[in-house]
C-alpha cells in the first residue's frame, strides 16, 4: 500500500506545490489531500491532473480559472468541503422572512474569498425581493488584512437602521468583529454570518460578546446524528482541544472516502482506479449527516444549518437551531 | 455621515492618532539624535502587544503588570539595540538599517515561534469591556481608557523633553551634536538612553495597541511602516511633527477610510505624497553628522 498522507502544505504554492511534486514524483502516491489554502489547490490541481492522481480537498475551492484558454478538466479533482457562495445561498431564505420589509447591511472582506460569500448572500437576497441597507446597495468591503478597527464602519452602518447584519470573516478579524460589534451603535442589531465567524478557535477569543449571533454552516458539533456523536466523543477521547469544526469533519470524510474507496479497489490500486472507486463511493454517513458527490462538479450535494452561539453545557457553541436547504440544487 | 456618527469616528481616530505618536515619537528622536534608523522598532512593538495579551488574566493588576513588563522589555529591547548599533558608529545609516532590518527579521520570526500565528488579545478586566454613553454617543470604555494613557503619556513626554535636563540635552543633540560634546557630555551616552527609550514606549505603545488591534505576524510590519510615514511625514527628529502626522494618520484611518470606502487602501498613501510635495524638506543638523 501506497501512502496517500503529504507534507505539510506550509505558507502557501511556493512551499506547497514542491511539496506536492515530491510526493508525487518521488514518493509515487495515488492520492493526494490535506490541502487547505485555494491557490495552493489551484496550483497543485493542474500537478495531480497530468498524473491521473485523484486530488480530494478537504478545504478550499477555488474557481479553477482556465489554463491556455481551455477549461479545466474536473475528473480527477473532489471536494468535501463547499463552494464559498454556498452558506450566503442557504441563509438569504430566512434572514428574509425574518427581517420581513426591513433592510440588510452587508459588510465583508476585500479578497476572493470575501467576495465569493458576500455575493451568494446579496444576489440571493435581493432576487427573492430583500433590499439591502447599504446606501448604494452594494457590500461595503473592508481592506484586508489591515482592517482591525472595525468601530468607524459599523457605526456608519448603524446609521441606516439595517434590520439585520450580515457578514464573513474569519480568524483574526472575526474576532474583532465581533468584539467590536458589541461595543458599536449596531450592538442590538441581529448579526447574522457566514459560520466560520464563530468557527472553531476564533469563538473562544470572542467569548460571550459573540452569544446570540446566527450563523450558517455545513455542520454543528450539536448535531444530532449518530455518526456525530460518535465523532465528536472521538474528538475529545484523543484529547484535542473544544469541539470538532467544520474544517475537521471535512478532513474526517476526506479520509472516510479514501478509505472506502481503497477498499472497493479490486486488484492494483493506481490513480485511475482509485479514481473510479471514488466515484463510486454513493452516500456517506457522516458527521454532518448523509451526503455524496454531485455527479460532474465532484463536490458534496448537503444540508445546510442554521447555528446560533449559545452556551453548550460549559463552553459556547455553535447550537443547532433548524436546517435550512441542500446545495447545490441543480 | 451624520454628524454624532462622524464625532465619535474622529475621537477614535485621535485615539488612534495619540497611540501612533506614542510608538513613532522613540523613533524619530532616536533618528534625530543618534541617526539611528532603528527597524526593528516595530518588532519591539509587537513584543510589547505579545507580552500584554499573554500577561493579562481579565484582573486590574494583571493589566498593570502587562503594561509595565512591556514596557521594561521594550526598554531592554532597546538597549540591546543601543548596543549592537553602537558597534557601527560611523559607517553610515545603511549599514545600521542593515543591521536592524536583520535583528527585526530574526525577532519577527521569534515571536512567532513562541507565540504562535493567530491575532491575540489581552483579557481586558469586566469594567473595561463595556461601553459607555459619551455626551449622547456610546463608545467602548477599553478605548476611552487608552486615550487617557496616550494623553497623560504624550503630557509626560511633552515635559520631560522641553522641562528637564534630560530632555534638554536630547534636544540638544538632535541639533548638534559637537555642543553637547562641547559642554562636556559624551553624545554616545544620549544616545543609548534615547534607544532605550525610544524601546520603552514602543513596548508601551505595543501594550496600550492590542486591546483594539490585537497583535499577531503582521503587528511588527504594520506599525513600522506607519511609524516610518508618521517619522518621514513629520520632519526627522521632530516630535511635535510626529504626534502632528500620527493624529493625521490615524484621522485618515477611521475618518477617510468610511467617509470614501472605495478608495480606503490608497487614502494613507495619497495623504502621505500630499504632505511630502507640499512640505519643503526639512532635515535636522545632528541627522547628516
Amino acid at each position: 500500500m501506497t501512502s496517500t498522507w503529504s507534507s505539510p502544505t506550509g505558507d502557501g504554492p511556493a512551499t506547497a506545490v514542491p511539496a506536492a511534486q515530491k510526493l508525487l514524483e518521488r514518493d509515487r502516491v495515488v492520492a493526494l489531500t490535506g490541502l487547505v489554502g485555494g491557490a495552493t489547490v489551484d496550483k497543485v490541481q493542474t500537478l495531480t491532473h497530468e498524473r491521473r492522481i485523484p486530488l480530494l480537498g478537504a478545504n478550499a475551492r477555488p474557481e479553477f480559472a482556465p489554463v491556455a484558454d481551455k477549461p479545466r478538466d474536473l475528473s480527477y479533482t473532489w471536494h468535501t468541503s463547499y463552494n464559498s457562495d454556498e452558506p450566503g445561498i442557504a441563509i438569504a431564505a430566512h434572514i428574509k422572512t425574518q427581517v420581513g420589509d426591513g433592510t440588510v447591511y452587508a459588510i465583508g472582506p476585500d479578497y476572493q474569498g470575501g467576495w465569493d460569500e458576500l455575493r451568494g448572500f446579496t444576489d440571493t437576497f435581493t432576487t427573492l425581493g430583500g433590499k439591502l441597507a447599504n446606501p448604494d446597495g452594494k457590500t461595503v468591503f473592508t481592506p484586508f488584512p489591515a482592517t482591525e478597527n472595525f468601530l468607524p464602519y459599523l457605526n456608519k452602518a448603524a446609521e441606516t437602521r439595517p434590520a439585520a447584519v450580515y457578514t464573513f470573516y474569519a480568524g483574526g478579524p472575526a474576532v474583532a468583529f465581533v468584539k467590536q460589534y458589541r461595543q458599536s451603535a449596531l450592538k442590538d442589531v441581529p448579526l447574522y454570518a457566514a459560520g466560520f465567524l464563530t468557527e472553531g478557535s476564533v469563538l473562544d477569543a470572542q467569548g460571550t460578546a459573540a452569544t446570540g449571533i446566527r450563523n450558517v454552516l455545513n455542520y454543528s458539533p450539536t448535531l444530532p446524528h449518530a455518526a456525530n456523536q460518535q465523532f465528536v466523543a472521538a474528538w475529545s477521547a484523543a484529547g484535542y482541544p473544544g469541539q470538532p469544526t467544520t474544517f475537521a469533519m471535512a478532513s474526517y470524510d476526506a479520509a472516510a472516502v479514501l478509505d472506502r474507496a481503497l477498499a472497493a479497489v479490486d486488484g492494483p490500486v493506481t490513480g485511475e482506479t482509485l479514481n473510479t472507486a471514488i466515484g463510486q463511493v454513493g452516500r456517506i454517513d457522516s458527521p454532518r449527516g448523509d451526503w455524496q458527490f454531485h455527479p460532474t462538479e465532484h463536490r458534496p450535494v448537503q444540508r445546510w444549518y442554521l447555528r446560533e452561539v449559545k452556551p453548550d453545557g460549559p463552553v459556547l457553541s455553535n447550537v443547532l437551531l433548524q436546517d435550512l436547504t441542500t446545495l447545490p440544487t441543480t | 455621515m451624520h454628524v454624532d456618527t462622524l464625532a465619535v469616528t474622529v475621537v477614535d481616530g485621535v485615539a488612534y492618532g495619540l497611540l501612533l505618536a506614542i510608538a513613532a515619537a522613540g523613533l524619530t528622536v532616536a533618528f534625530g539624535a543618534g541617526g539611528v534608523l532603528n527597524l526593528a522598532h516595530g518588532v519591539l512593538i509587537a513584543a510589547g502587544g505579545y507580552i500584554a495579551a499573554t500577561t493579562t488574566a481579565g484582573t486590574w493588576a494583571s493589566l498593570v503588570a502587562a503594561t509595565v513588563l512591556a514596557t521594561v522589555a521594550g526598554a531592554a529591547g532597546g538597549g540591546a539595540l543601543a548596543a549592537a548599533t553602537a558597534a557601527l558608529r560611523g559607517r553610515g545609516h545603511l549599514d545600521q538599517a542593515l543591521l536592524t532590518f536583520g535583528i527585526a527579521l530574526i525577532g519577527g520570526n521569534l515571536l512567532t515561534t513562541i507565540f504562535g500565528s493567530d491575532v491575540l488579545r489581552p483579557r481586558m478586566p469586566a469594567a473595561l469591556e463595556g461601553t459607555v454613553m459619551v455626551a449622547g454617543y456610546r463608545y467602548p470604555v477599553d478605548r476611552l481608557a487608552v486615550l487617557a494613557v496616550a494623553v497623560l503619556v504624550a503630557a509626560v513626554g511633552y515635559v520631560v523633553l522641553h522641562r528637564s535636563r534630560a530632555g534638554r540635552l536630547i534636544r540638544a543633540t538632535v541639533d548638534d551634536r559637537a555642543m553637547v560634546a562641547g559642554i562636556g557630555v559624551n553624545p554616545r551616552t544620549v544616545d543609548a538612553a534615547v534607544l532605550v527609550t525610544s524601546g520603552a514606549l514602543a513596548g508601551l505603545a505595543g501594550a496600550l495597541a492590542t486591546p483594539i488591534l490585537g497583535v499577531g505576524p503582521g503587528t511588527a510590519d504594520t506599525t513600522l511602516l506607519l511609524s516610518l510615514i508618521i517619522v518621514v511625514c513629520g520632519g526627522l527628529g521632530s516630535v511635535p511633527g510626529a504626534v502632528t502626522a500620527a493624529i493625521g494618520v490615524g484621522v485618515v484611518q477611521t475618518v477617510g477610510v468610511v467617509t470614501v470606502p472605495t478608495a480606503a487602501p490608497y487614502l494613507l498613501i495619497a495623504a502621505m505624497t500630499v504632505t511630502l510635495v507640499a512640505r519643503r524638506p526639512t532635515v535636522p543638523n545632528g541627522a547628516a553628522s
